[in-house]
């Protein structure tokens, strides 16, 4: 007893250690020794990287890319925006200017912006340029080989701030590999790495920086990243812009959505990526500092990427058109959008996203086109469009949501979408009938008279939104007496998507530049010329593997026109209008992210008002944000 | 004492036959498994790029080629092999070219620490507290015990653990809720860096032992009942014997027996790692790395953590069976 009563006080005496740092203020998830007004902590969505050490980002998966290390630390020629841009859409950052092609389109120069210093005070040249294309060129395991090898015949430097790719075929989009959405072929430092043996097998650690901040420190563990503005930021290309606000950045992984919601209740997170609709709401109601890209209601940025119900065109039962337009218009969108993002969704009838600039340039000058379109159904011709979709899920959502809701057009149209296909059993009937098909108590059978099967995939709790978009249609189908399934793939999506080992899935083929019109991004990648054969690996993004001559002629013609060419538009609305027809995947909304900010430290974040950039921080862009943050006191 | 060493040697014979088979389903069932590593690492490095798809048909090529998934699978199983006997897994195909073994001593430090401090505790407490109130049946307090072990085992794992992050970690903010130590704190042996691995330690750790205590608790208490109606153990009480002696070397001595099984395979278990709590807590551990890999396709990291826990449960199994004759007197080699 004796003993024990001796034990106490030591007990006591450790417990006071171990809380002790709690009084001070320092015992939850924030970085030690940092003044947290200096502090900026956004989420990585990586996670845990398992190899934290590692931060040469040009081999491939080796390491993190949005842990930092794309958004602070590294840098490349040009930046095109999602949203309208810090200074325009369209920012030269180490190129002076933008990109100078021949007429043919096999060559590309490029001037180079001067007084850009590497952060060990090495100064950035056409040399380094050179040297990113040759490294990737000399050893074909790497990130970017397999671009630049299939494309450049030969790079030069003519001076220190010129640089001439000779491209091996005509190829006007040839700068887009050197341009940021999301992420771009970074410059790597040649002073550092020409030293090394075999770059495939070189960590990189520590990083030197061409960006504004430089490493400060990271865990082992892979749980968190620290950056530092560097002293001479002005020689960086965000130093144009201002002196950037954050002195640190912490890139964290905070763990699953409901330690997200925590840790910003908690303000030791001021910036979560993504959380489900449900924890988007959850702060908005708790915590008066938090706020979205949207002011109320529905919160999200819609990202530049298109949710749509991809199907396998290479499947018999899906050749058809027929078959996939009965198939949309067995959907009620309203019911998915409240499905899957509870209401807070941004629809889209046409196969681009409508997010940026695509509403001006192709929805709203499009809405005419679409109204009066008409389909056959072998029994009469019906107008599917129904322009006011987007304001019936704004009504829908309106006495729950109350004034959060948007009343005027041009907001409802901006947060919900305008319009999409009516749900019509009845004209869905009848082009299955006029494809072959044939009802039976009830249920739907093939031409061949086996029941009409179809099988969603979707990722289950790995991406659990649309997985409820999947479920929801899923049911729909069902309800008119097809036998749908769902098909929960998980981690094997990937695998089967390439693989072609589907009926359908729910994901996108579709993703764009954002804040630029030309569609080439995803569309060049339709062409027929990259359609496997059935049974082998599809490369991205034609994951449904349709052809179409009509199709490959817009895409030619894309390929011969310019970047900036007003052409392009048009040659967009023609694809767009050929899509509606074809309706070769079925275009249900944007991938809206809800990234959620805290203002309690920070303030001037993007959003709607002031959509200066894309407020998502593991997209490249996002660095602009730091320019314009401001401390909140 | 022959017997007992023919004993040994033919237990280390089965030993090495558990782990040859064990080594080897592993080794099948990772290779059978319907994710491409390549494609999974395509996806990852294109997934969000502007990638031309005549150049990710290139890189398809290089990735196999660097994985070195091109031989024929005889020629992999035998690589596999000789790459095992040297204790090398290879590279990770997730993080490549970093070798697994790299990756799995990073993590496994964390998860042994947690998980056999926990189990430990765990086990000491359930099985003292159960032999306690299996003998002394009539005590309120320990009757409360086990029904509040009744009450806690049944619950699922992941919603006492969101319990805990709630109470802990919002409602009454006073215990870490993400990572191993804190941010920016050099991992060094200073006591800044341990107390702080310690505070991270114990919202994981209670929610181990909460649930875990339960099992334990309930198993002691059964089994000291039932020894206590053993005839040497009413002999001893109508002998006069101490009880306080009664209860350590009588009773509790007998009933632990088959609880130090439990524990010896519960000690070899904890190389699974625990992925729901170093999900839920953000704790480093090799349960995660293993999830990440089997997401990936990583077939590398997959059976390096699958054959460190075949092992160690293995050992765990061989240990108690070959102490057990000189533990239990009843039990006798032959």
């Amino acid at each position: 007893m004796n003993r024990i009563r001796a034990l106490v006080p030591a007990v006591c005496a450790l417990a006071l250690q171990l809380f002790l740092p709690i009084s001070s203020g320092h015992a939850q998830g924030i970085p030690q020794n940092i003044p947290r007004k200096e502090l900026l902590i956004l989420e990585n969505p990586e996670g845990t990287i398992k190899n934290a050490g590692w931060f040469n980002i040009w081999a491939i998966n080796a390491g993190a890319q949005s842990n930092g290390l794309q958004q602070a630390a590294l840098d490349t020629l040009w930046y095109i925006d999602p949203e309208s841009g810090i200074n325009g859409v369209w920012e030269n950052a180490l190129a002076a200017d933008k990109p100078q092609y021949n007429a043919d389109f096999t060559e590309m120069t490029v001037k180079l912006s001067k007084g850009i210093f590497w952060s060990d005070g090495v100064e950035f040249t056409a040399e380094d340029v050179l040297a990113t294309v040759m490294l990737q060129i000399k050893n074909p395991g790497m990130r970017y080989s397999a671009v630049m090898a299939s494309n450049v015949a030969s790079v030069e430097a003519p001076d220190p701030y010129t640089v001439v790719f000779k491209l091996k075929k005509p190829n006007s989009r040839f700068h887009a590999n050197f341009t940021v959405r999301w992420g771009a072929v970074w410059i790597l430092p040649k002073h550092v790495f020409e030293k090394v043996p075999d770059p495939a097998k070189f960590d990189f650690n520590k990083p030197i920086s061409l960006g504004a901040y430089v490493l400060h420190s990271f865990d082992p563990d892979g749980k968190w990243y620290i950056w530092q503005l560097r002293d001479d930021w002005q020689r960086t290309t965000l130093g144009r812009f201002g002196k950037p606000g954050p002195k640190y950045l912490a890139y964290v992984d905070p763990g699953p959505p409901d330690k997200r919601v925590i840790a910003q209740l908690n303000h030791e997170l001021d910036v979560i990526h993504d959380i489900a609709p449900e924890g988007m709401f959850a702060l908005a109601k708790q915590s008066k500092s938090t706020r979205a890209w949207f002011k109320g209601f529905p919160y999200g940025h819609p990202d530049p990427t298109l949710p749509a119900v991809i199907f396998n065109d290479q499947n018999e039962l899906f050749k058809n058109r027929d078959v996939r337009w009965a198939l949309a218009l067995l959907i009620d969108i309203k019911a998915v959008s409240m499905a899957s993002y509870r209401g807070a969704a941004t629809i889209s009838a046409i196969g681009v996203p409508p997010t940026g600039t695509h509403p001006a340039t192709y929805h709203q000058p499009m809405e005419e086109w679409l109204k009066n379109f008409e389909i056959d159904t072998g029994k009469r011709k019906i107008k599917p469009y129904d322009p006011t979709i987007g304001k019936q899920i704004a009504d829908m959502l309106r006495p729950s949501m109350g004034e959060q809701i948007p009343s005027d057009p041009k907001e409802i149209a901006r947060a919900f979408g305008m319009g999409w296909w009516k749900t019509d059993p009845q004209a869905a009937a009848e082009l299955l009938e006029k494809a072959g098909f044939t009802k039976r108590g009830g249920a739907w059978s093939t031409p061949d008279g086996k029941p009409f099967t179809v099988r969603v995939m979707v990722e289950g709790d790995l991406r659990p939104v649309m997985t409820r978009a999947g479920t929801m249609i899923v049911q729909q189908w069902k309800q008119a007496g097809i036998d749908a399934k769902i098909d929960v793939a998980q981690g094997t999506l990937p695998t089967r998507r390439a693989a072609g080992d589907f009926d359908s899935f729910i994901g996108w083929s579709v993703e764009t530049w954002g804040g630029h019109q030309d569609l080439s991004y995803f569309l060049d990648s339709w062409h027929s010329q990259f359609v496997a054969e059935p049974g082998k690996s599809q490369p991205q993004r034609n994951w449904q593997r349709w052809s179409n001559p009509e199709l490959d002629k817009i895409i030619e013609q894309t390929r011969s026109v310019g970047f900036d060419d007003p052409k392009s538009i048009e040659l967009g609305k023609e694809y767009v209008k050929l899509a509606v027809k074809e309706m070769p995947t079925i275009p249900l909304m944007a991938y809206n992210v809800f990234t959620a900010m805290d203002q309690t430290y920070w303030t001037g974040y993007p959003t709607a008002e002031d959509p200066y950039t894309d407020p998502v921080p593991n997209w490249g862009n996002s660095r602009y944000m730091f320019v314009k943050l401001k401390p909140a006191h | 004492m022959n017997g007992y060493l023919i004993y040994i040697v033919r237990r280390l014979g089965q030993f090495v036959l558990v782990v040859f088979i064990g080594i080897n389903l592993a080794y099948v069932i990772t290779h059978a498994t319907p994710i491409d590593p390549v494609e999974q690492s395509i996806s990852a490095a294109t997934s969000f790029g502007n990638t031309a798809p005549d150049a990710i048909e290139q890189m398809r090529t290089s990735l196999r080629e660097l994985y070195g998934l091109g031989g024929s699978p005889v020629e992999q199983y035998l690589v596999f092999w000789r790459r095992i006997l040297r204790a090398d897994f290879g590279p990770s195909m997730s993080a490549f070219p970093t070798p697994v073994s790299t990756l799995i001593g990073r993590a496994l430090p964390w998860t042994a620490g947690l998980l056999m401090i926990s189990t430990i505790i765990t086990w000491v407490l359930g099985n003292l507290l159960g032999g306690l109130a299996g003998y002394y049946q009539k005590s309120r307090g320990l009757k409360l015990m086990g029904v509040i072990a009744m009450g806690l085992h049944p619950i699922p794992y992941y919603i006492l653990a969101l319990l805990l992050l709630i109470v802990f970690g919002f409602l009454w903010p006073v215990l870490p809720i993400a990572g191993g130590s804190a941010m920016n704190l050099p991992q060094t042996w200073t006591w800044d860096f341990i107390s702080s691995v310690l505070m991270h330690a114990i919202l994981p750790a209670l929610s181990l032992i909460l649930i875990g205590i339960g099992s334990w608790f309930l198993g002691m208490r059964s089994l000291v009942s039932n020894v206590v109606t053993e005839d040497y153990v009413v002999y001893a009480e109508l002998g006069g014997v101490d009880r306080h002696r009664i209860l350590t070397s009588y009773v509790m001595r007998n009933a632990l027996v088959p609880q130090v099984t439990g524990l010896a395979i519960s000690l070899g278990g904890i190389f699974n790692g625990a992925v729901i709590t170093e999900k839920v807590f953000g704790y480093p551990g090799i349960g995660s790395l293993l999830v990440d890999a089997v997401y990936a396709g990583d077939y590398g990291l997959v059976l390096g953590v699958t054959t460190i826990s075949i092992v160690g449960v293995s050992i765990g199994v061989l240990a108690i069976d070959l102490l057990y004759p000189l533990l239990d007197p009843r039990v006798k080699v032959r």
